[in-house]
C-alpha cells in the first residue's frame, strides 16, 4: 500500500514536472532518436586549434559512422563565438530550421548568450542514456551550474578543466603556489611573470582566481554582479594587479594572447610560469618536442578554479537526432576514457567512478599518466567559477585600466 | 559594341556588385542605431553610438589606427618609390623584381610571425648573437615587438605593402616610357634622382593612385596582422571591433557596429586628407619641378629611403626563411643559433589535410579570379570605347562603386552579407565563397589591369581590323596578346588576394569549407610556431607559382609559342609526307 502510494506520488510529480518543460522535450525514446538520427550529418563546431582534440574528434566520427550511421562533420573554430554569431545571424534571417550548426562545443559567457537568446534546442542531456546511466549531478557543482547558469538540460557535459600552473624545473626549483608568492616571485625576477590578456578566457580565469585569493568576500563571488558591490569586493584585485604589472614580462605593456603562447613564451625562457586549463597539456607539449623534459605542472597550494565544459544543439539545428546520438557517444565511457588517456587528450572525465561498472573502473585506474600530469589528488581543491556575469564586468574593468 | 547594349552590361555587373554592398552595409547600418530584431531591439536609438565613445579603449584604439594607418602607407610609397628611383633599368634590380613575388604571396599573418619571431626578444636575432656577445642566456626583456606605439606593426605593413606598390608601379613604366625618359633627363644633365622626382614621380603618381588608396584602407583596417604583430592594451580600431563583434555578450555588436560606422568615415576622411596634402604639397613644390637645377637636396630623401627599402626587402626574406626551418623543427631552444632537433614530422602530420584544403582554395582562387578578369576586362572594353564615343569622359557608377568592397572594413560589412546570404538560401556553399571572393578580387583585378588597359595604343586594334576584319580574333590576338604583361600580373594579384582571405571564407563558407588560409589562421591561433611553420608554407607555395608564372611568362610567351608552333608544324608536315609516302607507295 505505502508503496503503490509513494509510486504514485512519484508518477504524479514526474508528470508535472515534465509537463512543466517546454514542449519541444516530450519524452522521446531512445530508439527512435537513433532511427531518426540514421543517415544525418552532424556539424559540429568544435575549437579546432589543437592537433590532438581534432584527432580524438575524428576518432569520435570513425566511431559514430560505424555504429550509428551518423556523419559527424568537424567545423574547426577559432572562436566559439563565432558558432554563436552564426546562429545569431541565422536567427536575424528568419532560419529558424536547416541551421547550420548541429551541436558547439560550449560552456560559460557563449552558454548563457545562446540560453537567454533563446538559441538552443532543448532541454536534450537529462534523456541521454550515458547520461543517466553515469553522470552523477552532485558530484560537482559545475555540471549543473555552468559558470553559475543554470544548466537545465540544454547542454551535455563533455569534459572538465582546472587551472595548472607550468614551470621548468632546471631554471625554477621552488614555484609561486599563492598570488602573493607570485608577486613575490615577479618583484625578485623582473620580466618573468605574466598572464593572458583579458578577455581571452583564461586570461579572465587568472583575474578570477586572484579575486577568489585576494578579496575577503569570497560570498558574493557566486552572486549574479549586478547585486553585490563589485567596486568593493575587487578593490584589492586591482592594488595587487597594479603592482605586478610594475615588474611583468614586458613592463605589463603587452601580454600573451593565450595559453599556447604561454607555452612557447616558457619554452623560449622568457618567462617562468604559464598557465593552462587542460591538466595534461605540460606532458602533451613534451611529447611534441615544445616543452622540455624537465617541465612540470602544479596547482596553487589554496586550490584552482575549474569548470565543466559542454555540447548544445542550437535550436535551428537540422539534425538534433544526430547530435544527441554524438553527445550520447561522447559521454560513453569508452569515449570517455580515450578522452583522459593522456597521450590521445587527457581531459578530466565528467562521469561519475562508482556509477562505472567494475569493468570501466578498472580501466580508468590503468590510464596511464603523462610525465608532467598531476594526479587527482595533487590537483587538490577545484574553486567553482563565480557566477558568469562576473567574467564581463572584471574584462570591462581590466580594459578599462590595463588596456588603453 | 552598340551602347545599348553597353549600358545594359554596365547596368547589370553595377546591380550583381551593389547588391551585396547594400545588404552589408544595411546589416551594419541598421544595428549601429540600434535597430536589431533578433536581439528584441526594434526602436532605433543613438546608445550604441553613446555607448562607443564611453569606452575608455575606444579613443585609444583609434588614435593607434590612426598613426599605423597613415603613417605604414607614407612609409611604404617613400621606400617603393625611392627603391624604384635607384635602381630602375640596373641590371641587379631583376633580383629585386624577383623577390617581389614571394614576398607579395606570402600572407600576412605568416609574415607576422616570421618578423616576430625574429625581432621579439627571444628572437632569431638575439639567439644567433647570444650568449656570446649579448651574455644572455636567458632573453631579455625588452618590447621589441607588439610595443605600445605600434612600430612593429608600421614595420610589418611597410613590409607587406612596399612590395605591393612597387609591383603595381612596374606595372605603368610603360605608359609613363620611364625608360626613354630617364635617357633623355640625363642627357640634359639631371641627376637621377632628381629626374625621378621633377618628372617621373609625378607622372607615375596618378596612376598608382588607386593602388595607393587601397594600401591606405588596408593599413587601417587590417586584422589578422595586428592580431599577431600589433600592440593589444590598446589594440588597433579595426582588431578591437573584431573582438566586440565575437563578444560573447551580444549587446556590444551594437557598439561594434558603430565602430564599423565610424572607420569607414575614417577611412573617407583620411582619403580625403591624403588627396588634399597631395594637391598642396605638388602646387608648392611645381616651381621646384621646373626651376632646371640638375641636381636637390630633396634628392638625398631618395638614397636613404632606398637604403631603407632594401633593409626592409632583407628583412622580408629572412622573416620568410624561418618559415622552412620551423617547420622542420622538432626542438629549438633558446638561445641556440639554430633547431637543436629536426623532424619531418610536422609536415607529415599536415599532409593528409593538404589534398582537400588545396582543392579547395584552387577552385575558389582560380574561378574567382577568372570571373573577375572576363568583368574587368568587359567594363574596361565598355569604358574606353565610351571614352572614345563622346569627347569627355564620362565618369561610370563602376569606378566608384568597385571600391566599395575593398573600403568598408570586412567585419562590419560581412556579417550584413551573411544574413542576405542565408535569405537567399545560399550560405555554406562553395559556389557562395566563391562569389564572395570574387567581390573581393574584382577590384583589385579591375583597379591593376585599369591603367595598362587603358592607356592601351588602340592604333594597334584599328591597324589589325582594318587588316583582317574577324574583330574578335584580332581583339584576342592582338590586344590581349600585347596586354600580356597586366592581364597577367593582375590575375597573379587577384590570385593571391584569394588565398589570403580568410574572413569571407569563413563566413559564406559558415566554416565547412575550409581553405589553406582558415586552417592556417586556425593553428596560428595555437601559437605553434611548427604548424603555422608547415602550413604557411603550403599555403604560400601556389601564390609563388603563379606570381613566378606572372613574371616569366609573358616576355617568353612569343618565343615558346613559335618554338611549339614550328615543332608542331614540323612534325604535322613530316607525318604529312610520311602518310604520302605511304599512299605513293600503296
Amino acid at each position: 500500500m505505502i508503496k503503490s502510494v509513494v509510486a504514485t506520488s512519484l508518477t504524479s510529480a514526474i508528470l508535472l514536472f515534465s509537463q512543466s518543460v517546454p514542449a519541444q522535450s516530450e519524452p522521446t525514446h531512445w530508439p527512435d532518436t537513433l532511427q531518426q538520427a540514421k543517415g544525418q550529418t552532424v556539424y559540429f563546431n568544435a575549437w579546432g586549434g589543437a592537433d590532438n582534440i581534432n584527432n580524438y574528434i575524428q576518432w569520435a566520427a570513425d566511431r559514430i559512422q560505424d555504429d550509428y550511421q551518423v556523419t559527424l562533420k568537424h567545423v574547426k573554430l577559432t572562436d566559439t563565438a563565432d558558432a554563436v554569431n552564426r546562429v545569431l545571424a541565422e536567427k536575424a534571417a528568419g532560419k529558424d530550421q536547416q541551421g547550420s550548426i548541429d551541436l558547439i562545443w560550449i560552456n560559460g559567457e557563449n552558454f548563457r548568450a545562446m540560453k537567454d537568446n533563446q538559441l538552443l534546442f532543448g532541454p536534450f542531456s537529462q534523456s541521454l542514456p550515458n547520461y543517466q546511466n553515469y553522470v552523477d549531478e552532485n558530484a560537482r557543482q559545475s555540471l549543473t551550474q555552468d559558470f553559475g547558469t543554470p544548466v537545465e538540460g540544454m547542454e551535455s557535459p563533455w569534459g572538465m578543466a582546472q587551472v595548472i600552473f607550468m614551470y621548468d624545473t632546471a631554471n625554477l626549483s621552488n614555484p609561486p603556489k599563492s598570488m602573493a608568492q607570485l608577486l613575490a616571485h615577479a618583484r625578485a625576477n623582473p620580466g618573468r611573470i605574466t598572464y593572458p590578456e583579458p578577455p581571452q578566457f583564461l586570461g579572465s580565469t587568472f583575474l578570477k582566481q586572484a579575486l577568489y585569493e585576494l578579496s575577503p568576500y569570497r560570498k558574493a563571488l557566486a552572486q549574479p554582479v549586478d547585486q553585490v558591490d563589485f567596486e568593493k569586493i575587487t578593490a584589492p584585485l586591482w592594488t595587487y594587479l597594479d603592482q605586478l604589472h610594475q615588474v611583468a614580462w614586458r613592463s605589463g605593456q603587452t601580454f600573451p594572447s593565450s595559453s599556447e603562447e604561454m607555452m612557447r613564451l616558457l619554452d623560449d625562457q622568457e618567462i617562468d610560469i604559464a598557465l593552462s586549463f587542460d591538466i595534461s597539456a605540460a606532458s602533451v607539449q613534451i611529447d611534441q618536442g615544445n616543452l622540455a623534459e624537465t617541465v612540470r605542472s602544479y596547482v596553487f597550494t589554496g586550490g584552482t578554479i575549474g569548470n565543466t565544459h559542454f555540447l548544445a544543439i542550437p535550436y535551428n539545428s537540422s539534425a538534433t537526432a544526430g547530435a544527441q546520438v554524438v553527445a550520447n557517444f561522447l559521454l560513453s565511457p569508452e569515449a570517455q576514457i580515450r578522452k583522459q588517456t593522456p597521450t590521445v587528450w587527457g581531459d578530466l572525465s565528467v562521469l561519475a567512478y562508482h556509477k562505472l561498472s567494475s569493468a570501466d573502473q578498472q580501466k580508468f585506474d590503468d590510464l596511464p599518466r603523462g610525465i608532467a600530469t598531476l594526479t587527482i589528488e595533487e590537483l587538490g581543491q577545484t574553486l567553482p567559477e563565480p557566477h558568469s556575469s562576473w567574467v564581463g564586468a572584471l574584462e570591462t574593468e581590466w580594459r578599462k585600466r590595463y588596456a588603453n | 559594341m552598340p551602347s545599348k547594349f553597353r549600358q545594359m552590361a554596365t547596368g547589370l555587373i553595377c546591380l550583381l556588385l551593389l547588391l551585396p554592398i547594400l545588404a552589408g552595409l544595411v546589416g551594419t547600418l541598421l544595428p549601429a542605431f540600434q535597430y536589431f530584431p533578433p536581439l528584441g531591439e526594434e526602436d532605433f536609438s543613438l546608445t550604441a553610438w553613446q555607448s562607443l565613445f564611453a569606452q575608455p579603449e575606444f579613443f585609444a584604439s583609434l588614435k593607434l589606427t590612426l598613426i599605423t594607418g597613415i603613417v605604414s602607407p607614407m612609409l611604404a610609397l617613400w621606400l617603393a618609390l625611392a627603391l624604384l628611383a635607384w635602381c630602375y633599368g640596373k641590371p641587379f634590380f631583376r633580383t629585386i623584381e624577383n623577390l617581389l613575388a614571394p614576398i607579395l604571396a606570402i600572407p600576412h599573418a605568416a609574415i607576422a610571425i616570421g618578423l616576430v619571431f625574429l625581432l621579439s626578444p627571444s628572437g632569431w636575432l638575439v639567439r644567433l648573437f647570444s650568449p656570446w656577445l649579448t651574455g644572455f642566456d636567458r632573453p631579455p626583456n625588452w618590447i621589441s615587438v607588439q610595443d605600445p606605439y605600434g612600430l612593429s606593426l608600421i614595420l610589418a605593413l611597410v613590409i607587406k605593402e612596399m612590395p605591393y606598390l612597387l609591383f603595381v608601379m612596374l606595372a605603368c613604366m610603360n605608359s609613363i616610357r620611364a625608360g626613354d625618359t630617364l635617357q633623355a633627363c640625363q642627357t640634359l644633365g639631371y641627376g637621377r634622382f632628381t629626374a625621378w622626382r621633377k618628372v617621373l614621380i609625378p607622372q607615375l603618381y596618378p596612376l598608382i593612385r588607386l593602388p595607393l588608396f587601397i594600401v591606405i584602407s588596408f593599413s587601417l583596417t587590417v586584422v589578422d596582422l595586428a592580431l599577431i604583430i600589433g600592440p593589444n592594451t590598446p589594440s588597433t580600431l579595426a582588431v578591437t571591433l573584431f573582438r566586440w563583434f565575437n563578444d560573447p555578450a551580444l549587446t556590444m555588436r551594437f557598439n561594434a557596429s558603430a565602430g564599423a560606422v565610424l572607420l569607414m568615415l575614417v577611412i573617407i576622411l583620411v582619403l580625403a586628407g591624403w588627396e588634399v596634402s597631395h594637391r598642396i604639397l605638388s602646387k608648392l613644390t611645381r616651381a621646384e619641378r621646373s626651376d632646371g637645377k640638375r641636381h636637390g637636396m630633396t634628392d638625398s630623401l631618395l638614397t636613404c629611403g632606398a637604403a631603407l627599402a632594401c633593409m626592409c626587402l632583407g628583412l622580408a626574406v629572412w622573416a620568410l626563411l624561418i618559415l622552412p626551418l620551423w617547420s622542420l623543427t622538432k626542438r629549438w631552444r633558446f638561445p641556440d643559433a639554430l633547431p637543436s632537433q629536426w623532424t619531418l614530422d610536422n609536415l607529415e602530420r599536415a599532409a593528409p589535410l593538404l589534398m582537400e584544403l588545396t582543392q579547395n582554395t584552387l577552385f575558389i582562387a582560380l574561378v574567382s579570379t577568372l570571373f573577375a578578369c572576363l568583368i574587368s576586362l568587359v567594363m574596361l572594353e565598355i569604358k574606353r570605347s565610351a571614352q572614345t564615343t563622346s569627347k569627355h569622359t564620362k565618369h561610370h557608377a563602376f569606378d566608384s562603386l568597385i571600391y566599395v568592397p575593398i573600403l568598408l572594413p570586412q567585419i562590419g560589412f560581412l556579417f550584413g552579407l551573411h544574413v542576405l546570404l542565408i535569405h537567399l538560401d545560399w550560405n555554406g556553399s562553395l559556389s557562395a565563397v566563391t562569389a564572395l571572393h570574387l567581390l573581393y578580387v574584382l577590384p583589385y583585378v579591375y583597379l591593376t589591369l585599369k591603367n595598362p588597359y587603358l592607356a592601351y595604343p588602340q592604333a594597334y586594334l584599328e591597324q589589325a581590323n582594318r587588316l583582317n576584319q574577324r574583330s574578335l580574333q584580332n581583339y584576342l590576338c592582338i590586344k590581349l596578346a600585347m596586354l600580356k604583361p597586366a592581364l597577367f600580373t593582375a590575375f597573379a594579384i587577384g590570385f593571391a588576394v584569394s588565398i589570403a582571405q580568410y574572413l569571407p571564407t569563413l563566413i559564406a563558407g559558415e566554416g565547412r569549407y575550409s581553405t589553406l588560409t582558415t586552417e592556417a589562421v586556425t593553428r596560428a591561433a595555437s601559437g605553434d610556431r611548427k604548424q603555422v611553420g608547415s602550413m604557411a608554407l603550403l599555403q604560400t607555395l601556389f601564390p609563388i607559382i603563379v606570381f613566378w608564372l606572372a613574371m616569366t611568362l609573358p616576355p617568353r610567351w612569343s618565343k615558346w609559342r613559335l618554338i611549339l608552333k614550328t615543332r608542331c608544324k614540323a612534325t604535322f608536315q613530316s607525318v604529312i609526307s610520311l602518310l604520302r609516302k605511304r599512299t605513293s607507295r600503296a
